[in-house]
């Protein structure tokens, strides 16, 4: 069997976790477009916590259709992106596809992926032509140009997840949270090569999600976690100071002209609601300051932890004389 | 820790396919003569061009020149940083790539060295830049940085230094620090001098990196500011921020009190102003004892420049370490 031997090179990483479909038939498609790629191969599912269904199911697979996926369960619900981690812990090869638990892309396409993604840190898949209406539509067109603005960066489909990657990519990122939606910013940012294809989407995608009101609220937030981690990790007081000393100083202007017409023009400043307004503001922005100077605080004692650059190769004379 | 060179000169490239090869003959040209064991490390910031084609085959050819090439684009800080990092020679000397600099100063800024002085900064002569982009807005910087840092370099923008190995490699540099490596440095409490040297007009190419925004060299400047003298004890100088806070909450409060016993009527805004002043100065002095808690956690440790500074007598005490290092 050539799951069995040791040489594996091509690792498929399945999570199980909220959005699920029929996942033995999902396992026969996986384990059939990793067999016509006619390299060493395994598929890992990651079942995140408890699900009974999940288990049997795959347990049937094994048993019954004699395919020979490997299943991690977690003692509990940890999120995707620690789940994925735990898969490439356990995963051999050197590349890794990861796979949706759900249909995204036709199974049938994922061999010629992988054949594409030589020579690339990273290859993500965009569905094209992409099923939806026109206010879904609209609503992922926002959502990536939000994140081009912010990025510099054109991604057309940031919420496919078949992507294959060399494993360093993850083991280097340590994914965790909700990092995984966002995994070709990250690893953009951390200098590895991406390339962007398009495959066709499958026909039992199903892109209705039925969390609306949380979906656009994660959405808010992927945003705003991409633009900090993007931007600013390495200089907080530039984050928190702009916003401080934006705060700070409407507040300062405002206390200023009360303290002027207190002065020069006999208004009475100490029953006035606007100076608790304005002082309120100042304060606010300093404690934002402050929190920055923290930040750099952090930044600074660790900064031996956290190179801050990647480096690609050193050409040249070796070190003779490690010191 | 034994060094194998003398002399580690590093010079980050950005997309200069130009200027690398005349770079290097420059700096061989100067720095043969100094009969000393040197390396030349190039470090290319992820060049779009074919910078990084030139450097290796450069490289391939002369065993003195090392490459560091980076996945992607990080900026001048990092660049120079991962040189240094890499760096093996007793001496480290920086420069720009875009030929801007004059590696026949290289022998004056070493002389500089071994008369004891731990970082020698270059102070550009008869600068080659726009008066109005550049120059003037440099010369506000220089003196702004000069006077908040208290380390008063006349020319913080050039590149051309020279440093002792042992003391800026204990230096975290990061982001953009490089406007600010003197102070930066001031952490290790080196002797600075500064001198002058030569400045070409760009030959080749556009300037890369250019003029910021005055928010950031401002932001950046409070940062090192705080942390060149403060990061081993937060909560100093967190409370030293909370001190006007605390007087001016603690007058309104009495302000009122008296106003309240004397007349009777209790204006609120201004006690809920003296209030929050207060409140103000108690966060403050919790963020510096939070600040504690991250210097404690953290690994880069006043010990680590006080060490420095011990290496550095030592140094001194062997007449010539340049000749011991020979014998071995």
């Amino acid at each position: 069997m050539t799951a069995e031997s040791p040489a594996i090179k091509l690792s498929g990483i399945v999570v199980v976790a909220d959005r699920v479909d029929d996942l033995r038939a999902l396992a026969r498609d996986y384990w059939a477009a990793l067999s016509a790629t006619k390299r060493p191969f395994e598929l890992v599912f990651v079942v995140d916590g408890h699900r009974s269904d999940a288990a049997t199911v795959l347990q049937a697979v094994r048993t019954e259709d004699l395919l020979p996926v490997k299943i991690v369960q977690l003692s509990r619900a940890f999120g995707e992106a620690t789940a994925l981690m735990c898969g490439v812990d356990q995963a051999l090869g050197e590349t890794i596809v990861t796979l949706p638990a759900y249909y995204q892309v036709e199974p049938t396409e994922i061999p010629e992926l992988i054949e594409k993604a030589a020579g690339h840190d990273l290859l993500i898949v965009r569905r094209e032509p992409r099923r939806g209406g026109k206010f879904e539509r609209f609503r992922r067109r926002v959502f990536h140009r939000i994140l081009e603005a912010i990025t510099g960066y054109r991604y057309r489909d940031l919420g496919c997840h078949v992507r294959v990657l060399n494993k360093t990519v993850l083991t280097e990122l340590r994914l965790y949270g909700d990092q995984h939606r966002f995994l070709p910013v990250l690893a953009r940012h951390a200098g590895f090569s991406i390339l962007e294809i398009g495959a066709h989407q499958s026909e039992l995608d199903d892109f209705r999600s039925r969390y609306r009101v949380r979906e656009y609220l994660h959405r808010l937030l992927d945003i705003f976690t991409i633009f900090f981690l993007v931007r600013f990790t390495k200089k907080p007081l530039r984050f928190f100071g702009m916003i401080g000393s934006i705060i700070g100083i409407v507040g300062g202007v405002i206390l200023a002209v009360l303290v002027f017409e207190r002065m020069f023009l006999d208004q009475p400043l100490a029953d006035r609601p606007a100076l608790l307004l304005s002082s309120l503001l100042v304060v606010l922005g300093l404690q934002l300051f402050s929190l920055g100077l923290l930040g750099e605080l952090i930044i600074f004692t660790h900064a031996r932890a956290i190179k801050e650059y990647k480096i690609a190769e050193i050409i040249g004379p070796e070190d003779s004389n490690q010191n | 820790m034994r060094s194998q060179y003398d002399l580690s000169v590093v010079v980050p490239f950005l997309n200069e396919e130009e200027s690398i090869g005349p770079m290097f003959d420059a700096i061989i040209h100067a720095v043969e003569p100094l009969e000393c064991r040197f390396e030349v490390i190039f470090v290319d910031d992820g060049s779009s061009d074919r910078t990084l084609q030139i450097a290796r085959q450069m490289a391939a050819n002369d065993q003195r020149l090392r490459v560091i090439s980076f996945r992607r684009n990080y900026g001048q800080t990092p660049a120079m940083a991962a040189g240094i990092d890499h760096a093996r020679g007793r001496v480290i000397v920086t420069m720009d790539g875009d030929l801007q600099n004059d590696p026949r100063d290289i022998g004056s800024l070493l002389d500089k060295i071994d008369e004891g002085y731990d970082l020698v900064v270059g102070w550009r002569q008869n600068r080659q830049d726009k008066l109005i982009s550049r120059k003037i807005p440099s010369m506000i910087a220089n003196r702004l940085i000069g006077k908040v840092t208290g380390v008063p370099i006349k020319d913080n923008g050039c590149s051309l230094k020279a440093y002792r190995a042992d003391m800026i490699q204990n230096v975290p540099l990061y982001a953009e620090m490089h406007r600010f490596i003197p102070a930066m440095a001031s952490i290790a409490g080196p002797r600075i001098a500064e001198i002058k040297v030569r400045h070409h007009a760009r030959s080749f190419g556009n300037s890369k990196y250019g003029l910021s925004r005055i928010y950031k060299v401002l932001l950046d400047l409070l940062t090192v500011k705080t942390l060149a003298g403060f990061f081993s004890r937060p909560s100093l100088w967190f409370t030293l921020l909370s001190v006007p806070f605390t007087i001016l909450g603690l007058l309104l409060a009495l302000v009122t009190t008296v106003d309240f016993v004397v007349t009777g009527s209790f204006p609120i805004p201004l006690a809920g102003t003296g209030l929050l002043f207060i409140t103000l100065s108690i966060f403050l002095f919790f963020n510096g004892v939070l600040g504690e808690l991250v210097y404690d956690t953290g690994d880069t440790r006043n010990e680590d420049f006080a060490s420095v500074s011990l290496a550095r007598q030592s140094a001194h005490d062997d007449t010539s370490p340049t000749k011991e290092a020979l014998q071995r």
